[in-house]
């Protein structure tokens, strides 16, 4: 099972022409991810690597009915037209892999995809990738990742390569793996997460991969203090030494006075009961004992 | 990119918003001949972007040109939080009746713009907010329709009587700027009512959003730096580098590639009491980029050791060690390099690398040891 991205994921390209589209176009086909058409103006007649190619969203639509998701592989510049398009015709799940998107743009998108009643990933995210469902959405290099019981959200697409790999070395395999992306504004916080791997039965615990900046982990903490959150949740986080008021790395990591600051999340997450973890080691460590 | 004030206020004029009669100047006799021109008192503000210029005493008054003379000069002087003043704002000086607070800026919790009004103008609004929580009014709103009559009237409900009405215009010309300059905020602060009941933006400011300034070319000159740093600046941004100088006395470069990894790197070499120098956060690096990336750490004669940080998912260490070697075969490093290798096509990377006398090592924490003993070592 995974939260999302599944087997019946009919997937479309926008912006499917370019050479980052062509080339994980073929890493997702590759691994089994159903591509059922792809979009560039100007670009319809076309193919790539077996996908037809159209003009527009709603052109692919009438040709393939069936696509319930969208990639986005365009530039920040063009990521709010090409997204909300594909929400105007109705596609549920869209993923926006741009960093740099404006904020203004990022905001009505996100308006627009509540309104349509649907799931926006990203921005500033490597997508997500589902195992046992052998369907990834996006640039997650597959061969670190395997099916099995932990759900993974992080903030950071490097970092999860590098902490996911070590769980798969380990034997202990996930569910979904999503980048939520890096962005101080993302559609999928932590907290609605949460609540999909509530909701999946295959998903035993949930390692969240934080990092300084925002508000999220306190939140994801609220909901776990709530109890609205059951499964065992464990975390690791990053940033601990980063100097206040700089961008260290994603624009959301960015500590402004005492809102995002290591010590605000380390605090509301002890008082949660997560653990969380303090090296990559420590990580499958707790994995382990989570699930024994 | 934050705006300084005189620019915020020129485009707060530009969309109907009143400001008080100013000029900038860049001497002190310029500020003479325009408080002369005023013919009474003004008020004198130096051009930085750093915040609180109030409590750092430099906001100065001119009661007549001759004091407007002496305060300029003492002013274009200073420096305030290493930012060397060197340009005023004078203006009249206007007779207030009260002052209050406005602003619009981005609730990140609720993916809403967020407009914020309270009749204490003036002060630190954070700190109103958060001893007085009741004297301030947050109202979010649509990003794409902006703020509809109900929320208007909550948002205008702190105040009384008539100035409901001309606050009420004040928050539609600011969701206006807001949105048509792509800011992270915009703030009035204080917005007075002069004596003659007329509301007035007697200070502002506005941050515009740096992934937006693509549609505010008009907006983007070089700040704070010289032509070269600029320059600089942007060519790292179009290769989407990120590289950032942490510690004047820190022994330890790193280049890593993802910024969650490279914040973890540096957790674990502060936590084991090493210094990072600088770091360099490569989005997607190839053996072209990872030889360009080198020459950023090789100038840097305070650095004790280098660490390189692969973990090849989309991209392959044969590529990388590639990049490498040929820096290193052009190139002499003046210090002891450690590479982190791991991922697709590892061990062809592994090879390429002894071939010119580089060990690599596999796992994170060991290769963050060795960089804290090298640099320890080297004391």
């Amino acid at each position: 099972m995974s939260i999302i991205g599944k087997r019946s994921t009919r997937v479309l390209i926008q912006g499917i022409t370019g050479n980052a589209a062509r080339l994980h176009t073929k890493n997702m086909l590759n691994y089994g991810t159903k591509i059922v058409a792809g979009v560039r103006p100007g670009g319809g007649g076309g193919e790539v690597h077996g996908v037809p190619v159209y003009d527009s969203v709603a052109q692919a639509i009438e040709k393939h009915p069936d696509i319930n998701a969208t990639i986005l592989f365009v530039p920040p510049k063009g990521t709010k037209e090409a997204a909300l398009e594909a929400l105007n015709a109705g596609i549920k799940l869209v993923v926006m892999v741009a960093e740099h998107v404006p904020l203004h743009d990022n905001l009505e998108i996100l308006e627009k995809g509540e309104k349509k009643g649907a799931l926006v990933i990203g921005p500033n995210t490597p997508g997500l990738i589902s195992p046992s469902e052998q369907t990834k959405l996006g640039f997650v290099p597959s061969q670190y990742f395997m099916p099995g019981p932990i759900g993974v959200a992080s903030r950071s697409g490097t970092l999860t390569y590098e902490i996911v790999s070590r769980l798969t070395l380990n034997g202990i395999g996930q569910t979904t793996c999503i980048g939520v992306g890096g962005d101080p504004i993302v559609g999928t916080p932590f907290p609605r997460i949460l609540h999909l791997f509530e909701k999946d039965s295959e998903t035993k615990a949930v390692l969240l991969i934080g990092e300084i900046g925002g508000t999220r982990e306190e939140e994801a903490a609220e909901l776990i203090k709530a109890r609205k959150i059951t499964k065992p949740v464990f975390s690791y986080l990053v940033g601990r030494t980063a100097p206040e008021g700089q961008r260290v790395g994603h624009a959301g990591a960015l500590i402004e006075g005492s809102r995002g600051t290591i010590e605000s999340k380390l605090a509301c997450f002890g008082e949660a009961g997560v653990r969380v973890a303090e090296t990559p080691a420590e990580v499958v460590q707790i994995a382990k004992e989570l699930l024994s | 990119m934050r705006l300084y004030e005189y620019e915020a206020k020129e485009i707060f004029q530009k969309h109907g918003l009143a400001i008080p009669k100013g000029q900038v100047v860049d001497s002190a006799e310029e500020a003479r001949r325009f408080a002369s021109q005023i013919g009474g008192p003004v008020v004198i503000k130096p051009q930085v972007l750093t915040k609180k210029r109030g409590k750092a005493g430099a906001i100065r008054f001119g009661s007549d040109p001759d004091q407007a003379f002496r305060e300029s000069q003492l002013l274009l002087g200073m420096t305030l939080k290493e930012e060397k003043v060197s340009k005023l704002l004078v203006e009249e000086k206007v007779e207030i009746d009260k002052e209050f607070y406005v602003g619009m800026t981005i609730d990140y919790s609720f993916l809403r713009p967020v407009g914020i009004t309270s009749r204490s103008g003036g002060v630190d609004i954070e700190e109103v907010a958060e001893e007085k929580p009741a004297m301030v009014k947050k109202v979010r709103f649509s990003i794409s329709e902006g703020p509809t009559e109900e929320e208007l009237e909550e948002q205008v409900s702190v105040f009384k009587g008539s100035e409901q009405e001309s606050m009420r215009e004040v928050i539609k010309k600011l969701y206006q700027i807001f949105t048509e300059y792509d800011a992270e905020m915009v703030e009035i602060n204080p917005l007075a009512f002069t004596k003659h009941g007329e509301a007035m933006a007697l200070d502002a400011f506005l941050n515009v959003d740096d992934d937006s300034l693509f549609r505010h070319s008009d907006l983007v000159k070089p700040r704070g730096m010289t032509p070269e740093e600029f320059e600089f600046v942007q060519s790292l941004k179009e290769k989407k580098w990120k590289y950032i100088e942490m510690d004047p006395d820190g022994e330890i470069g790193i280049l890593s590639s993802g910024a969650g990894i490279t914040m973890a790197i540096l957790d674990m070499i502060n936590m084991h009491g090493g210094r990072p120098a600088n770091f360099l956060d490569t989005a997607q690096m190839n053996s072209e980029g990872i030889y360009k990336a080198f020459s950023l750490f090789a100038d840097n004669r305070k650095l004790k050791v280098l660490l390189v940080n692969i973990f090849a998912g989309l991209n392959r260490c044969d590529d990388l060690a590639m990049g490498i070697k040929k820096y290193l075969q052009e190139h002499p490093l003046r210090m002891p390099l450690v590479v982190r290798m791991i991922g697709y096509r590892e061990d062809e990377g592994k090879s390429i690398l002894k071939e010119i006398n580089v060990q690599t090592i596999r796992s994170l924490e060991d290769s963050v040891e060795k960089v804290i003993q090298i640099a320890k070592g080297a004391k």
